[in-house]
């Protein structure tokens, strides 16, 4: 489904990105593991056209969208939970959701991903005239997946989705992803715990230093060293 | 020959032209063009030292050349000698620079060039309502009003300003301001004071257009007092500057000849057309080409000598190719 | 001593109701482009002779040549912005606004120059035939031209922020401001709210000189004068802040007039300058602005 093949990508005159090939085929939970400043988040970055790659090519359901505008792979079915969650914090839970239904193909649903939203994240139906600004950390993570559902994207990325959250909020928000990812949504997760990344995906790739250097699945990662000491650390 | 040595030739080699010319040309009407060429030369250049190489875009520039013109007029008519009320006039200009220089600098980037603007405003609105009377010289001095010496002072503040430019721009200081130009959090952590460099660049460029606002005073008979505070000087230094190539020597000098010349000629058609002309230049300049025409004529240059380099290429090869002829080959 | 005064007061209110509707026109545009469009000034001058032309030519009264004035200056904030500012999108945000400004100000003696061309130098005024009307309020004169424009000043202010609070597109543009790289992952089409946010700024200054036009007078080189009042406004205001601006507006007219009152007319211009630059110095946020990091 989505195929990124021999991708450079620099910040200004930083090479980020070495060469990064990696695929994600239908309905998998695929997870990108590695330490900090690995080039994860810059793999994501060039998936959702925010930061053009200086080579290689990035196709989803045979389309190549390596250049396009960020706003255009939102409409082609892909979209992304940025770090943090980002949510707007001077509009209401309802009008970031709606935001969130921005895309043609989306407003047409509204009603009805409201709905699937709701049923899913239940608090944030309690709270939808609040503004995002006065939510919990963990809410705001939870608006931020709403609001990413909303475009009825075929491909999910999540960019550390448990980051700062309490371990209980930690369980629940993987379990959701889980769940949205049993519903049908392909699933690309960027994750620091590797050990929920392994035993929530299917797959995952070990991104250093801007490379990919292994790809397994659970305990198969084990005999990478920096895999090793994240799981038992 | 040195490039130095070169450039210090063709330099004199200019002067002297410049300063034969007046006694060459017999129409009072073109050394008048010629005052006018030097000092937008002379302002366009001042600017360029703040503006250019410094990085700051002051958009208050009338209020030094005003000033200049201001103190120079003031001691002048009040019977001092030319060379203490030029001086006089720069140094107004000089003080007022470093009064409001230390709170401006405060302000970065667009704010900096608004500010000033704003505070150039201010006195041009004050200077026309305390001296709101036509500036007339006085019948004796009228009398002996010579045009000659005066084209000579231009010639000199023009001059003046140039080298000024050329030295700071060539200097450790230079060097400084070109630094907080382009990176002045980076440049201050390696220990260059922006401010210090801001505020040098600043005088100069003040003290500069204080003179030329001297020069400006000594040369027109009638004017009102607030018509060299008026922003019109400022927006057409920056143009000149900008069309010209900011940051260059050459540039500013381009950019004043050209934009005389345009408006001359234009004002034989359609008054006024010049400044929607140079409007649209610097748009294009601002948008395409920042460098202005030195940077166009950089292109220019090598675009011409990779032409060059080419036909060498392809006439080398084809020697190869043809050698002598060999015969049974 | 007193009716004076508050005629005073009073005309920097009714004065300052147009100064707030230019300068939120502004702080629109830069609040969510970041362009720093000093040909302000000279958008709200079209708008003027938009309005002195359509009534002069065609009889129409101004305030009914409103909608068409929006309409004509928002096509010229369409042109200009693919023309000249829409490739400064890409620019970093100090780029931006020193690049946005200088084309600003090359536009701005353009604009001047061709209206100069075109329509002279003279100052023009729309005198319809209630333009003399007046009410009296305890022995203070209210133009109703003056007062309509009031009324106009708000209800657009008050349109506007409907227009961004309940409008998709509304919407899209504060979450621009708010989070670029979050709206653009939202799906939001950034080009797209540049532009809007833009042609509304040009909008709002077009109907901000016609009202002008009928309750004053319009003149081709009003458009620095008119810039720097904007920017003067918006930076009281604080940005973003519509409600703050349009009081800085009435804060910047009642200061003008009554400073005229006691100094005497000519230094008018002086004291909003100098606020200016006391506000831009020490609090840059504005009077009612919130401090960003």
């Amino acid at each position: 489904m989505l195929e990124i093949e021999g991708v450079d990508a620099f910040y200004g005159d930083l090479q980020a990105l070495w060469g990064i090939s990696l695929h994600v085929d239908e309905g998998e939970l695929v997870a990108l593991i590695g330490p900090n400043g690995a080039g994860k988040t810059t793999t994501l970055h060039v998936i959702s056209g925010l930061l053009p790659p200086s080579s290689g090519n990035v196709r989803f359901r045979g389309r190549d969208l390596t250049r396009e505008r960020p706003d255009k792979i939102v409409a082609m079915g892909i979209s992304q939970v940025p770090e943090g969650g980002r949510v707007f914090t001077g509009m209401t839970v309802l009008e970031n959701l709606e935001l969130g239904a921005f895309i043609p193909g989306a407003r047409r649903h509204k009603e009805e991903s409201l709905k699937r939203v709701f049923s899913i994240f239940p608090r944030l139906a309690e709270r939808k005239n609040q503004r995002a600004g006065t939510l919990s950390g963990g809410e705001r993570q939870m608006l931020a997946i709403a609001r990413a559902l909303m475009s009825k994207p075929t491909l999910l990325l999540l960019d550390e989705p448990s980051f700062g959250l309490a371990p209980l909020l930690v369980e629940q928000i993987f379990a959701m992803i889980t769940e949205i990812n049993a519903q049908g949504v392909t699933v690309l997760l960027v994750e620091q715990n590797v050990r929920a990344a392994l035993e929530l995906s299917h797959r995952a790739y070990v991104v250093e230093n801007g490379r990919i250097v292994g790809e397994g699945s659970g305990t198969g990662l084990l005999s990478f060293e920096s895999v090793r000491r994240a799981y038992l650390g | 020959m040195s490039k130095k040595a070169v450039a210090l030739v063709a330099l004199l080699v200019t002067l002297g032209l410049l300063a034969a010319f007046p006694l060459l040309v017999a129409a009072k009407s073109i050394v008048n063009l010629g005052c006018l060429v030097l000092l937008y030369i002379a302002l366009a250049s001042s600017w360029n030292i703040l503006g250019g190489y410094t990085g700051q875009t002051n958009l208050g520039h009338a209020a030094f050349f005003g000033l200049g013109t201001l103190a120079t007029r003031l001691l002048w008519l009040s019977g001092r000698p030319l060379w203490l009320s030029l001086l006089g006039g720069g140094s107004l200009a000089v003080v007022f620079a470093l009064l409001i220089g230390i709170p401006a600098f405060r302000l970065r980037g667009a704010y900096f060039a608004i500010g000033t603007l704003a505070l150039a405003q201010i006195l041009y609105v004050t200077v026309g309502n305390v001296f709101p009377m036509l500036s007339a010289l006085p019948s004796q001095v009228l009398a002996n009003y010579q045009l000659l010496p005066r084209y000579y002072l231009f010639l000199g503040v023009a001059a003046l300003t140039v080298t000024a430019s050329y030295l700071l721009a060539n200097s450790r200081l230079g060097l400084g301001m070109m630094a907080v130009r382009e990176e002045e959090d980076a440049a201050e952590s390696l220990g260059v004071s922006a401010l210090k460099h801001k505020l040098v660049a600043l005088s100069a460029s003040a003290f500069l257009a204080g003179l030329a606002g001297g020069a400006f005073a000594y040369y027109h008979v009638g004017y009102y007092p607030q018509l060299p505070f008026s922003p019109v000087w400022t927006f057409d230094a920056v143009m000149m500057a900008y069309v010209g190539g900011t940051g260059t020597i050459v540039g500013p000098i381009v950019g004043g000849a050209f934009y005389v010349i345009v408006k001359e000629y234009l004002a034989l058609k359609l008054v006024e057309l010049h400044l929607i002309v140079f409007g649209i230049l610097f748009i294009l300049v601002v948008l395409f080409l920042p460098g202005g025409f030195v940077e166009a004529w950089a292109h220019l240059r090598k675009a011409l000598a990779r032409r060059a380099a080419q036909r060498q290429a392809s006439l080398d090869s084809g020697e190869r190719r043809a050698g002598p002829y060999q015969p049974g080959h | 001593m007193l009716v004076p005064l508050a005629q005073n007061v009073v005309s920097g209110i009714l004065v300052g109701a147009l100064y707030g509707l230019a300068a939120v026109g502004l702080s629109l545009t830069f609040g969510v482009t970041k362009f720093l469009n000093v040909a302000h000034g000279e958008l709200l001058m079209f708008g003027g002779y938009a309005s002195f032309w359509a009534f002069t030519l065609l009889g129409v009264d101004p305030f009914l040549t409103l909608p068409t004035t929006l309409v004509f200056l928002g096509l010229m904030g369409v042109l200009l912005y693919k023309l000249l500012f829409s490739r400064m999108v890409k620019a970093t945000e100090d780029v931006k606004v020193k690049n946005t400004m200088l084309i600003g100000f090359g536009l701005s003696l353009i604009l001047q120059n061709v209206a100069l061309r075109l329509w002279t130098a003279n100052d023009r005024a729309i005198t319809t035939s209630y333009s003399g009307m007046a009410l009296t309020v305890f022995g203070v004169r209210l133009p109703v031209v003056r007062l309509a424009n009031l009324v106009i000043a708000l209800v657009c202010l008050v349109a506007l922020h409907l227009f961004l609070q309940r409008t998709c597109t509304g919407k899209a543009i504060r979450a621009t401001v708010e989070d670029w790289a979050a709206a653009t992952l939202a799906g939001i089409d950034i080009d797209k709210v540049y532009l809007e946010s833009f042609v509304l700024g040009a909008m709002l200054a077009g109907v901000a000189g016609a009202l002008v036009g009928v309750g004053y007078s319009i003149v081709p080189t009003m458009g620095l004068e008119w810039t720097l009042i904007a920017l003067i406004v918006m930076v009281l205001g604080g940005l973003g802040n519509i409600m703050g601006t349009f009081v800085g507006g009435i804060i910047l007219g009642v200061t003008q007039s009554v400073t005229s009152y006691f100094a005497g007319g000519a230094y008018r211009e002086v004291v909003g300058l100098l606020i200016f630059l006391l506000v831009l110095v020490f609090r840059p946020q504005g009077l009612f602005g919130t401090k960003q990091g």
